[in-house]
């Protein structure tokens, strides 16, 4: 099971907090030591994000992160975390911006954030994104099973 | 080293430099994501000449404990 909410001028966490109402989940939410959020008992997995009026929301049977970014270029944050691969494939904004969100995903999937390092995650080398355009934004998903993923736009 | 700081901050992040204080929380008061804060990060290493180690990104919440950073990397 896995379902990507994509919210316009509506909060993630008010999403999440009626789908644990709809599935008669009585849960509260906690959070790893870097800060990630889960639900205690695990009844399934959740990443959200949000960026200016759009929000995200993932739920999952398994660990996910997910990531939305307006597109943009950011050349200071290209030379920081990119490898020598991927600064020779960014031409253009929405190459970066691609790029951004896929790394903060998986950071986000492993529950580790910026602590990781972005420069550690070789976007070339990982391929379970699922990455999707709405209007000027980016939207990248990291996690197992995606290929079943209902995106749903509220 | 606090007016160089406060003054890159609002440089990087385009807000005025008088909403910036040695206390301001970069998360709490100035709604930073990730991405700003990356930013801010590489433009600090840039100036400096330092290296902002990704593990110590978190123990940076406010202004103050940046310049405290800076400073103790900076010789």
């Amino acid at each position: 099971m896995c379902k990507l909410y994509i919210l316009k001028n509506r909060s993630a966490k008010e999403m999440l907090h009626e789908v644990l109402q709809e599935q008669g989940i009585t849960d509260i939410i906690v959070y790893n030591a870097y800060g990630k959020p889960f639900l205690k008992n695990k009844p399934f997995y959740f990443n959200m994000s949000h960026c200016l009026s759009y929000s995200i929301l993932a739920i999952s049977s398994k660990e996910i992160g997910v990531d939305i970014e307006k597109i943009t270029m950011r050349k200071n944050v290209l030379e920081r975390i990119c490898n020598e691969g991927e600064k020779q494939r960014i031409q253009t904004a929405e190459d970066f911006t691609k790029v951004w969100v896929k790394k903060e995903s998986y950071v986000k999937y492993l529950g580790i954030g910026l602590s990781y390092g972005l420069k550690n995650v070789d976007t070339l080398k990982l391929k379970d994104f699922v990455v999707q355009k709405v209007d000027d934004y980016y939207i990248a998903v990291y996690g197992e099973d995606l290929s079943k993923m209902e995106v749903v736009f509220r | 080293m606090k007016e160089e700081v406060i003054h890159l901050i609002a440089e990087v992040l385009e807000i005025k430099e008088e909403q910036i204080h040695e206390d301001t929380n970069f998360i709490q008061d100035l709604e930073m994501e990730s991405l700003d804060f990356v930013d801010l990060v590489a433009a600090f290493e840039k100036k400096y000449h330092i290296e902002i180690l990704d593990k110590d990104i978190k123990t940076l919440q406010t202004v103050g404990d940046l310049i405290q950073y800076i400073e103790k990397k900076h010789v």
